[in-house]
């Protein structure tokens, strides 16, 4: 049987606007939650694009001079790959670094517009044999000293410590987010007890009468999952003009190098918002599912 | 039309309220169910439309063993069969053409049978004049011609009363008897619990008495007592 739009349409508004509280209990604790799942997600892809550099088993990087001449290349590379305590050096031409900065920076279009490939540093990636932070690092100063390098990063300097900070937040975060979608599901499922309770005799009525289960059913779960979604639709705004703006300006900030190289690109920012959604449609329909098939049996 | 054989219903407790019952009704009777509180008569009626199920024994309506029905299909069973009660069960928000236009369009009639049909209803039962009042705003008698046409409005084969006169005075209970009577007549199977004996003793129908959840007597013609 066709259950009919405009039905369906005049019942949910009905429903959403008796319970004006309630729901908007349930709306913005979906806001909160979804906001934090959401900025938790999106710092763990800031993070995942701020370690590119270090797949792979790199556990630091000589940046030579950007005017480095060929000969001091070539020494900085065969005594890097002479030295027995080394794996693997990557050599990475200054093409190579543009197209990997293009990437990192490639919302940052004034940025881009003033950089060439002549002012990138070329650099080795080096793959050590041993991983012990102290044998890394000592290996790592050696070069430090030479003639024609820049600088030295090293990965647990970096990486190992953008990662452990960022899992701990990232985990707390999580955490929080999962107990307070939990909430907004109960909540939810409150709501729609509620508008089935204050729609009792109406829905007695209608079991009496020969209405389809779903008919009785669906404006519940459709009130539900509107509910999440108006949540979801605050929380994408929320994330895409305070908290990705946010992370930006905190990956520009010379005062926490920590944060160097840390982008959330246009294409995570449309992966986080559309998970969000997603996610707010499961908790709804969940919800508002869970309220339907306990509190309205035939 | 419809029939139990061997139908037991034990409530919670070890409460009987029907004990091997075999009983047979056919298209078109119209059968009173009489007996004091507690013996059985709504839950005989709460039986033939599945809001209950028996222990034991089969129950058929329209040919079909109910007991085997599933649960999806429970709303196609009622759509046969109209219900009307003591207390109305009208909506209080609801003006007496949006109450009976309610219950087909919960059931996807289309909007031009609803535009037809219920005008044409309360016509039948006495209350073209009153189509815009609300439930709240009509005498008793009158929410009870609400309540039959809201039954009727999509001709079940099956009528189910339960002490449909209980809240009336005698009356008004014989304009709601002579409106069911009316409505036996164009070929609903009727079965009516009540209490009034002069309601009963007056139109000489088929009388069914439980006691205890038993059947005690099964009289053609019969009266209350």
């Amino acid at each position: 049987m066709a259950i009919k739009v405009d039905y369906v349409v005049r019942e949910t508004a009905a429903n959403l606007t008796r319970n004006i509280t309630l729901t908007l209990a349930s709306v913005l604790t979906v806001v909160v939650s979804l906001t934090l799942f959401g900025s938790a997600f999106m710092l763990n892809q800031g993070v995942n694009n701020a370690n590119d550099r270090f797949k792979g088993g790199i556990e630091f990087i000589v940046y030579l001079q950007p005017d480095a001449s060929q000969e001091v290349i070539d020494s900085i590379g065969k005594s890097l790959r002479e030295n027995p305590d080394v794996e693997r050096a990557d050599f990475v031409n200054k093409d190579e670094t543009l197209v990997e900065f293009r990437r990192l920076f490639k919302d940052s279009r004034q940025l881009l517009e003033s950089i060439t490939a002549d002012i990138l540093p070329p650099s080795f990636r080096v793959a050590p044999k041993t991983q012990d932070p102290d044998v890394v690092q000592a290996i790592g100063d050696i070069y430090r000293q030479k003639a024609g390098v820049y600088d030295v990063i090293f990965a647990f300097e970096v990486v190992k410590r953008i990662q452990e900070t960022f899992n701990k937040i990232g985990v707390r975060f999580l955490v929080a987010s999962a107990l307070l979608l939990l909430a907004a599901l109960l909540l939810i499922l409150n709501t729609i007890r509620v508008a089935m309770f204050a729609r009792r005799r109406e829905i007695e009525v209608m079991k009496l009468v020969g209405a389809t289960n779903w008919f009785i059913r669906v404006p519940f779960i459709v009130e539900g999952i509107i509910q999440t979604l108006i949540g979801a639709g605050v929380a994408v705004l929320a994330m895409t003009f305070v908290i990705r703006p946010f992370i930006d300006e905190l990956s520009q900030d010379r005062v926490l190098p920590i944060f160097q190289g840390f982008v959330v690109t246009d294409a995570n920012l449309l992966f986080t918002n559309l998970l969000v959604v997603a996610v707010a449609v499961l908790i709804g329909a969940i919800g508002s599912a869970v309220a339907v098939s306990r509190f309205l049996d035939v | 039309m419809i029939k139990l054989e061997n139908v037991s219903k034990i409530y919670k407790g070890d409460v009987v309220a029907l004990q091997d019952a075999s009983v047979e009704v056919e298209k078109g009777e119209f059968v009173f169910l009489v007996g004091a509180s507690g013996s059985g008569k709504s839950t005989f009626l709460r039986l033939v439309n599945k809001e209950e199920s028996p222990e034991q024994g089969r129950i058929y309506v329209a040919g079909k063993d109910i007991a085997a029905l599933s649960a999806w299909k429970i709303p196609y069973l009622r759509r046969n069969i109209g219900s009307v009660f003591q207390d109305f069960k009208l909506l209080t928000n609801k003006t007496v053409y949006e109450n009976v236009a309610f219950a087909l369009e919960v059931i996807g009639r289309p909007r031009h049978v609803v535009k037809t049909q219920v005008p044409a209803i309360l016509e039948l039962v006495g209350l073209g004049k009153k189509m815009g009042n609300f439930p709240n705003e009509l005498s008793g008698g009158e929410q009870q011609r609400v309540s039959i046409a809201r039954a009727f409005v999509n001709r079940p084969l099956i009528l189910l009363a339960d002490e449909p006169t209980g809240n009336l005075d005698p009356a008004t209970s014989v304009g709601i008897m002579r409106l069911l009577d009316r409505i036996n007549r164009t070929g609903t199977t009727v079965l009516m619990a009540t209490h009034d004996r002069s309601i009963v003793d007056t139109m000489r129908r088929r009388v069914i008495e439980l006691d205890r959840g038993s059947i005690i007597r099964d009289q053609s013609r019969g009266v209350y007592e």
